[in-house]
């Protein structure tokens, strides 16, 4: 539980570490992401969740908690590719004023020890999965709202498929790898061969190799290629927005084992091998879905229509926030944070009438109190 | 709401695209302010200037030609986009675009010594105007060396700072670039990478590689065809997720209500009743990009199409062919445009070497002041007054001289020297001897006001300064100076006054040398100006004592010459 108890970096040795190209250390993550942290209103807890020998020898899970002692059904955010729990740093103030949250690093990144995943797509997002559970029944959650986004998103519903007893209600926020890759996209454009040389280069490595391959240079490239994730920060962080690229640099150039998992998932140019799609009818239709999308990003790909058709049994809310791109928590944080506080409360109040979806009983749940008045009539809009 | 047009070289025609589906379909967006970088910039300015659309278009596929034709593309030496966009910009642009565009044409600009983003929305000038697009459009060695200037100061691009300038919250971004924007491609692709590049996110997707390759080598017609009109869809496409299509009504009815509506404030202002409304989208979702523009494209692709000649010059092995005399024909080519921009530059080279060698002997004749190499432009034309009175052998009675003596005089003669002095400039140090015809009496009523102004002020006013001298062939030069101002100033003033020779000159005669009707007058500024400093005590009394000594050695009867002359540059 104390903080001393620091994940040892992959102990190639203490030689190796005079050679490293990149200058990382489990305590400049630490430093970094208490910086961030301080910024919080809310008082929060950070401690390592020993999860047992899950895929290495033994796991622990790097966690946030906020607002522990309310009573309220908790919730779980899960992050995405090559970020940590510090970027929720914008929503979980708002998020804990009326339940519990707890944010967590995944097996493999961030915080959280890396072990090395299997190479099968399958296999290794049941490891992750099966971290995920482990988590839970160490911190006894009996139920919980699953909030993942982009990666997150797509083990959230795949953690919903597998133990739906455990998951009150599903938020998915820009979820990666629901739809199957086209099969006709090499052949519409006809590249230049450097092109075509550069993508078989690039395919076989990791998504983030360059931020490693940089090395000490990797933080400047993070704030030139996407300077904008840091620019999302700049009004809560006032002093010093550059923290934030410090900190995705930090996550992102230990041993990338995490992001080899996310590999193994992955075919083509960042397409599922397992998309969700498919699987979506395995999803118990007692669970209500939520999903969040920026108007700028990924909606118009994403047939939102065939998913409501797969569940049209239960409740689906697709939300599209106008001027979010895919970092929707970030972007319109006050939107996306009063959206998912109407997902919670939804659930909270009338669990029963949820599982319906007709109209009707919406509108007795809007009677009763809840203030989802918002979200049936922009349904109606936006379908 | 605001429009931000993301810059993109060649692939403005995707601007196009939208430019047209906005004029059809959403008039009511592009009342606000619209900003852009680049291509955008100017598709923004035509857009809030109202030009014709299918006019930039076959502007921009001519462009996009011209820029094929050559071997090496658009970094062929003697191609210059940026002459061929002032040309068109010239052409199109009304002559109060200025004034239409001011405050809602937002042109973001790249400082070239900080790299600092700049937006500028004031313009003084259509001449601002279209230096600023042409600023923003400015790619470094792409389209030349030196960067124009804007208000005195070096742009560049905008997209090298700030590519798609964002004025507030409610921003309808628009770039041809699949990435997190309002209108853009949307390209089949996993959409997992982004990179953001200058404020505009693009994805890495294979299209947008393809994109990417494409902003300064401009693709075939059919390509920039496909990339309008997708832009088209892709606008239609947003304004129909967003409710922004409506019938000319409800727009009167929206535009009274709210001046900045949000997306969301429309949305839930739309009445869905309204039919006209919903015919009016039905319509559009089965529209086209209209057949003016598309017209247009047909042309260009047949002209690109069509003929012998493009068939040959679309051949692999005229292609290979053309790049294999690259290592020839460039140097011609390089040759050529040096050569045209150095004619295009003549005069202004010459103007500057001019200047350059006149501050030159500027600073040497300072530094050196003994030598006089300073240059003076000469007055084409000297006109010289000279009046002169003569008066009686009373002179001799030295008590009757009193200031009253020029009301005696007996005989005025009024000289016009009207010299042109054509010599070139070295000769003019040297003291300038013009002979003088005297015209007679009755001839000097050329410059009669002059000659009465002199009269005047002899009569009235006291001479500052008189005095007598005698030089080598003892002949007796008598010099008076007079204030031709009219106004009453004091004596110190006068005599600072006298210091500078422009207003006053002083002419003596050789009286010796006395000629009916031949005069040599011998004029020598710089020796004028030292006697006048030399000699400020001088005061205006006439009896003085040395002055009867010289007159006492001649006995025959004296003029005294007043002369008064004017050097009329």
């Amino acid at each position: 539980m104390a903080e001393s108890n620091e994940i040892a970096l992959d102990s190639n040795g203490w030689l190796w570490g005079w050679f490293s190209w990149s200058r990382c250390s489990s305590t400049m993550l630490r430093t970094v992401e208490k910086k961030i942290f301080s910024y919080l209103k809310t008082g929060y807890r950070g401690w390592y969740v020993d999860i047992g020998p899950v895929v290495g020898v033994s796991d622990k899970i790097w966690t946030i908690s906020l607002n522990q002692d309310s009573p309220k059904t908790p919730i779980v955010l899960l992050h995405g590719l090559g970020a940590g729990v510090a970027l929720w740093v914008l929503n979980l103030d708002t998020l804990a004023m009326h339940r519990p949250v707890y944010a967590i690093d995944l097996l493999g990144f961030g915080r959280s020890s890396r072990p090395v995943f299997s190479k099968q797509a399958e296999e290794a997002e049941n490891q992750l999965i099966n971290s995920v559970e482990e988590w839970r029944k160490e911190m006894q959650l009996e139920k919980f709202v699953l909030l993942g986004h982009s990666m997150g998103g797509f083990l959230a519903a795949s953690y919903a498929i597998q133990y739906p007893k455990r998951v009150k209600h599903l938020i998915l926020a820009d979820p990666w790898g629901f739809l199957e890759k086209p099969n006709d996209v090499a052949n519409k454009v006809g590249l230049p061969l450097w092109l075509k040389a550069l993508t078989y280069v690039v395919i076989p490595l990791n998504p983030l190799w360059a931020v490693r391959f940089a090395g000490p240079f990797g933080q400047r490239l993070i704030e030139t290629i996407r300077p904008d994730i840091v620019k999302k920060f700049a009004p809560f962080l006032k002093d010093d927005p550059s923290i934030i690229s410090q900190y995705i640099h930090q996550c992102n150039i230990q041993n990338p084992s995490g992001e080899s998992a996310f590999y193994a998932m992955m075919q083509g140019f960042g397409w599922a091998k397992n998309p969700i799609v498919k699987r979506i009818d395995k999803l118990d239709p007692q669970i209500s879905i939520t999903l969040l999308y920026g108007s700028r990003s990924w909606i118009d790909n994403l047939n939102d229509e065939t998913i409501k058709q797969i569940r049209s049994s239960s409740y689906v809310n697709v939300q599209i926030i106008s001027g979010a791109g895919h970092h929707v928590y970030l972007d319109k944080c006050d939107t996306f944070n009063k959206y998912v506080l109407e997902a919670c409360a939804l659930n909270d109040t009338n669990s029963k009438l949820m599982y319906s979806t007709n109209k009707e009983d919406l509108k007795l749940i809007e009677n009763d109190d809840v203030k989802n008045n918002d979200i049936v009539k922009k349904k109606g809009v936006y379908n | 709401m605001n429009l931000s047009f993301a810059g993109c070289g060649f692939l403005g025609i995707y601007h196009i695209g939208v430019a047209v589906c906005f004029k059809k379909y959403a008039p009511h967006l592009l009342l606000d302010k619209i900003s852009g970088a680049s291509a955008g910039a100017i598709a923004a300015c035509c857009l809030l200037c109202d030009l014709p659309l299918g006019e930039m278009t076959s502007n921009l596929l001519r462009l996009a030609r011209e820029a094929r034709q050559r071997a090496l593309g658009p970094f062929s030496p003697s191609f210059n986009v940026q002459e061929i966009l002032l040309e068109s910009l010239q052409k199109f642009l009304p002559d109060d675009a200025h004034i239409r565009v001011s405050g809602k044409l937002h042109i973001s600009l790249t400082r070239v010594y900080d790299g600092k983003n700049v937006i500028v929305s004031q313009y003084n000038s259509r001449e601002d105007l279209l230096q600023a697009l042409l600023a923003s459009s400015f790619i470094p060695f792409f389209c030349g060396l030196l960067p124009p200037r804007f208000h005195g100061i070096r742009y560049m691009d905008g997209g090298f700072s700030d590519n798609l300038p964002t004025l507030d919250e409610n921003t309808i971004t628009v770039s041809p670039f699949c990435g997190e924007s309002d209108i853009c491609p949307r390209d089949i692709s996993s959409q997992l990478f982004h990179v953001n590049f200058a404020n505009t996110s693009i994805e890495l997707s294979r299209q947008n590689m393809y994109r990417f390759a494409r902003i300064l080598f401009p693709p075939n017609p059919e390509v920039l065809s496909n990339m309008c009109k997708q832009g088209f869809d892709d606008a239609l496409r947003f304004l129909n997720r967003n409710n922004l299509i409506n019938c000319t009504r409800c727009l009167a009815v929206q535009s009274t209500f709210v001046v900045s509506e949000t997306l969301e404030d429309s949305s839930t202002e739309y009445d869905p009743e309204c039919l006209e409304c919903k015919m009016h989208r039905q319509e559009a979702l089965v529209a086209n990009l209209p057949e003016t523009v598309m017209m247009i494209f047909q042309d260009a692709i047949d002209s690109a199409n069509k003929g012998l000649i493009n068939w040959l010059f679309k051949h692999r092995s005229i292609k290979l062919l053309s790049l294999l005399s690259l290592p020839y024909t460039l140097p011609v080519d390089v040759v050529y445009a040096t050569f045209t921009k150095f004619i295009l530059n003549a005069p202004r080279i010459q103007k500057g070497l001019m200047e350059m060698s006149r501050y030159f002997l500027e600073q040497l004749s300072l530094v050196f002041p003994q030598i006089n190499v300073y240059y003076q432009p000469i007055p084409q034309t000297i006109k010289c007054h000279v009046n002169f009175m003569e008066y009686g052998s009373n002179i001799y009675d030295v008590e009757s001289i009193d200031d009253s003596i020029f009301n005696q005089q007996k005989t005025n003669l009024n000289l016009t020297l009207k010299y042109n002095d054509a010599k070139p400039w070295t000769n003019c140090k040297q003291s300038t001897n013009c002979v003088i015809n005297m015209s007679d009496l009755t001839m000097s009523t050329i410059n009669n006001d002059t000659l009465e102004n002199i009269l005047q002020v002899t009569g009235e006013q006291e001479t500052l300064m008189a005095y007598y001298y005698m030089d080598n062939s003892s002949e007796v030069h008598i010099t008076e100076l007079f204030d031709v101002n009219n106004e009453k100033l004091e004596l110190k003033d006068d005599c600072i006054r006298l210091h500078q020779p422009q207003e006053e000159s002083l002419q003596t005669f050789k009286t010796g040398d006395w000629n009916e009707n031949h005069w040599v007058v011998q004029r020598n500024e710089k020796n004028h100006n030292r006697r006048n400093s030399n000699q400020p005590s001088f005061s205006n009394n006439l009896s003085k004592n040395d002055r009867q000594d010289n007159h006492n050695n001649h006995p025959e009867s004296e003029s005294n010459w007043n002369t008064t002359v004017y050097l009329n540059p």
